[in-house]
């Protein structure tokens, strides 16, 4: 199989080299083009933060791990801080199965990542506008989409938030029902209090309150978020009229004591509230948490629920290989059929099976003994057409195997005739 | 037509295929399986279906609904919490909760096909239109306070766990709290109201229909009690404020005292209020 994949990621390489050979659009554009016109017929090539990979097909000639991985790091004048070593070259089948690994989410820094499956689109979208797509790299980005498609389907390999903000908003949806009508009180400026807080306002939440010792940064939030600004001195009023609250202070003691807590609670008529404490030293006094109906989150009891979705995901990585072994198999099985035997096989049997069809259907209108002839005649018809396209394939192939051109001779019959369809349903 | 030979089969038949229902509930809730979770559904479309069939067959060999005895009540509360939950899964679209709530109406119905005989010569007494209506309301009151215990109970496992940050199966496949909670309130609501009024009916039909009625039966004391206690966790709810929690243990009481106060008095008490 004339299959080819280099990829430099989070195994091979730390980000410190990794993001030396990071390729922008246009420069993946344009270095399939290059690759294109020196090694091969076929080719894409794609970077996300973790990862840089070449996938190609249909060689032109000879060419070795260490010329492509050459060309790259020239491409991107990275020599002096990136070597070939930090690449991993791979072939035939290991090449899908590297593939089908990376588009299931299981090869990822984070198992599961369901972003990998939209670059590894977006990397196919760029070689089929730069036309550096053939028949075979076409048929890999089908089915590596299909295994990014199944093994979100049909595993849990992308369930369960793996971020500490992303955890809090999980659990904000297992106490509430709908986000969209509840409110959240913002204490602090830190960063992962804004991602949380963009995060709950993705799942709806639009009433929301900023508190910050410095006002104008809390303005700037709300200016990018919506909301209002309280004063920091205020946070005891807005908290019993928050049903979530955020705390990301630099403060050496709690801004938030369990007296507070419950007076807000007593207020609220003791409505749920969810505190999500993401400061250190932590911002809330851990004793709110014995007040009825509040639920107290801090950055070490997030971290338990991401650490337990890792581990759920970790479980379904077998479920995944299963799937990319399956799509393994189909592709290998679809890149068998492209060779001149089977094909002009398929092509006679599907032939003969229209002309039988048809002499069957008509063939009461002639007499008795004209019926022979009539099969013996359309059997010639249809031998003589298909004789001159047969006869060229097998003068192109060289002992049965094919390459270059041919190969896209080949798939192009194969379109055109429908053969195959029926092995594998798209 | 004798029907009967049909209702024997089915008495055994119906424990069974809730069991098999439940397994399926089970595997899908507990082990995650995908084709359990598909054929659960479809499984309980087929036992309700099956438990009309019996319930159907049961009026015709005897002559008479099956609501008569408390063993023939307990199979038609088994076959209201199945439709009552059918509706519930076909509305969200979630089959979460069934394992809990179809394990009450094997519950329900193991004890019925256990206990259940062949009905004699019916009162005459229990001909009259106001049973009617007192039984149905009965019915939908208990399944509906059946539900809400349910839901309770899974709020307070999930409440439970979100709290200790102890996240289990009941935190990754149960509805949200506040889902929870609605629809045990709602439930407790529609319930309650159902048995009030199958209170009020008794009320005006029991001193007619029975010499020997009297207000200091057991049954109708511990009637009462679980009635007041209902109140009381609606009260609190309303007048106090309070919320989830709180509420859900008043109501859980309630439920566990209907359960003791059933079992206690079916089995030792001596009530006008049974027709065995």
């Amino acid at each position: 199989m004339d299959l080819f994949s280099l990829s430099i990621n989070h195994h091979t390489a730390p980000l410190e080299v990794r993001e030396k050979i990071w390729f922008s659009e246009e420069e993946a554009r344009s270095s399939v083009h290059r690759l294109k016109g020196k090694f091969f017929r076929e080719c894409m090539l794609f970077s996300t933060c973790n990862r840089t990979e070449l996938y190609a097909a249909n060689p032109r000639g000879h060419a070795g791990a260490a010329d492509l991985s050459g060309f790259l790091i020239e491409m991107k004048g990275a020599g002096g801080s990136v070597s070939p070593d930090h690449f991993v070259a791979k072939d035939s089948e290991e090449v899908l199965t590297h593939l089908f690994r990376v588009a299931g989410g299981i090869d990822s820094m984070v198992i599961g990542d369901i972003q990998i499956l939209n670059q590894v689109k977006e990397g196919f979208r760029f070689a089929r506008e730069e036309r550096t797509l053939g028949p075979v790299l076409n048929r890999l980005m089908q089915h590596s989409l299909r295994v990014g498609k199944r093994a979100r389907a049909e595993t849990s390999i992308s369930e369960g938030a793996v971020s500490v903000s992303y955890a809090a908003v999980e659990l904000a949806n297992k106490i509430f029902d709908d986000l969209s009508t509840k409110s959240v009180l913002l204490v602090g400026a830190g960063k992962t209090g804004e991602l949380t807080l963009r995060h709950l306002i993705s799942k709806g939440i639009s009433r929301i309150k900023v508190a910050n010792r410095t006002a104008d940064r809390a303005q700037e939030i709300v200016s990018t978020h919506g909301g209002i600004v309280v004063p920091f001195g205020q946070i005891d009023a807005a908290l019993s009229e928050a049903d979530i609250a955020i705390t990301s202070v630099t403060a050496a003691g709690p801004v938030i004591n369990a007296a507070m807590v419950a007076r807000a609670m007593k207020i609220r008529k003791r409505d749920p509230l969810f505190l999500i404490d993401l400061g250190v030293p932590r911002n809330i006094d851990p004793e709110a948490r014995r007040v009825d109906n509040v639920f107290l989150y801090d950055l070490d009891s997030l971290g338990t629920v991401v650490n337990r979705n890792l581990g759920k995901r970790a479980d379904e990585i077998p479920s995944v290989e299963a799937i990319v072994k399956e799509e393994v198999k189909h592709f290998v099985s679809w890149y068998s059929s492209l060779q001149v035997g089977p094909t002009i096989q398929e092509l006679l049997t599907a032939v003969e099976s229209i002309r039988s069809g048809e002499v069957q259907k008509n063939i009461n209108r002639f007499n008795a003994e004209d019926r022979e002839l009539v099969d013996l005649v359309t059997k010639r018809i249809v031998k003589k057409i298909l004789h001159q396209p047969i006869m060229t394939l097998k003068q192109q192939s060289e002992n049965g195997s094919v390459r270059g051109e041919v190969l896209e001779h080949i798939h192009a019959l194969r379109e055109i005739f429908g053969l195959g369809r029926q092995d594998y349903d798209e | 037509m004798n029907f009967t030979p049909a209702v024997d089969v089915l008495v055994i038949a119906m424990p069974l295929a809730y069991a098999m229902l439940i397994i399926l509930y089970g595997r899908a809730f507990f082990a995650g399986n995908r084709k359990a979770e598909e054929l659960a559904p479809r499984a309980l479309m087929t036992v309700v279906l099956l438990h009309f069939l019996y319930v159907g067959l049961r009026t015709a060999a005897f002559d008479h609904p099956p609501v008569t005895t408390v063993f023939e009540i307990m199979t038609m509360l088994a076959l209201c919490i199945s439709v009552a939950y059918l509706y519930i899964e076909m509305r969200t679209g979630t089959s979460s909760t069934g394992f809990f709530i179809l394990s009450l109406a094997l519950l329900f119905q193991v004890t019925s096909s256990t206990f259940i005989r062949d009905p004699g010569e019916l009162d005459p007494i229990l001909r009259s239109n106001l049973l009617g209506f007192h039984v149905t309301s009965a019915l939908l009151g208990y399944t509906a306070i059946s539900l809400s215990a349910v839901y309770g109970f899974l709020y307070l496992l999930l409440y439970r766990e979100i709290r200790t940050s102890n996240l289990g199966l009941i935190y990754s496949r149960l509805p949200n709290l506040e889902t929870l909670e609605k629809m045990s309130y709602k439930a407790m609501v529609f319930g309650f109201l159902m048995v009030t009024t199958a209170i009020l009916i008794g009320s005006i039909w029991l001193p007619r229909a029975f010499p020997s009625f009297s207000l200091w039966d057991g049954k109708l004391i511990g009637t009462m009690l679980v009635w007041l206690l209902y109140a009381a966790a609606l009260t609190a709810n309303k007048a106090l404020g309070w919320q989830g929690r709180k509420t859900i243990i008043l109501s859980l009481l309630a439920f566990g005292c209907l359960v003791l106060e059933m079992s206690i008095i079916n089995a030792f008490g001596d009530t006008f209020h049974s027709f065995q």
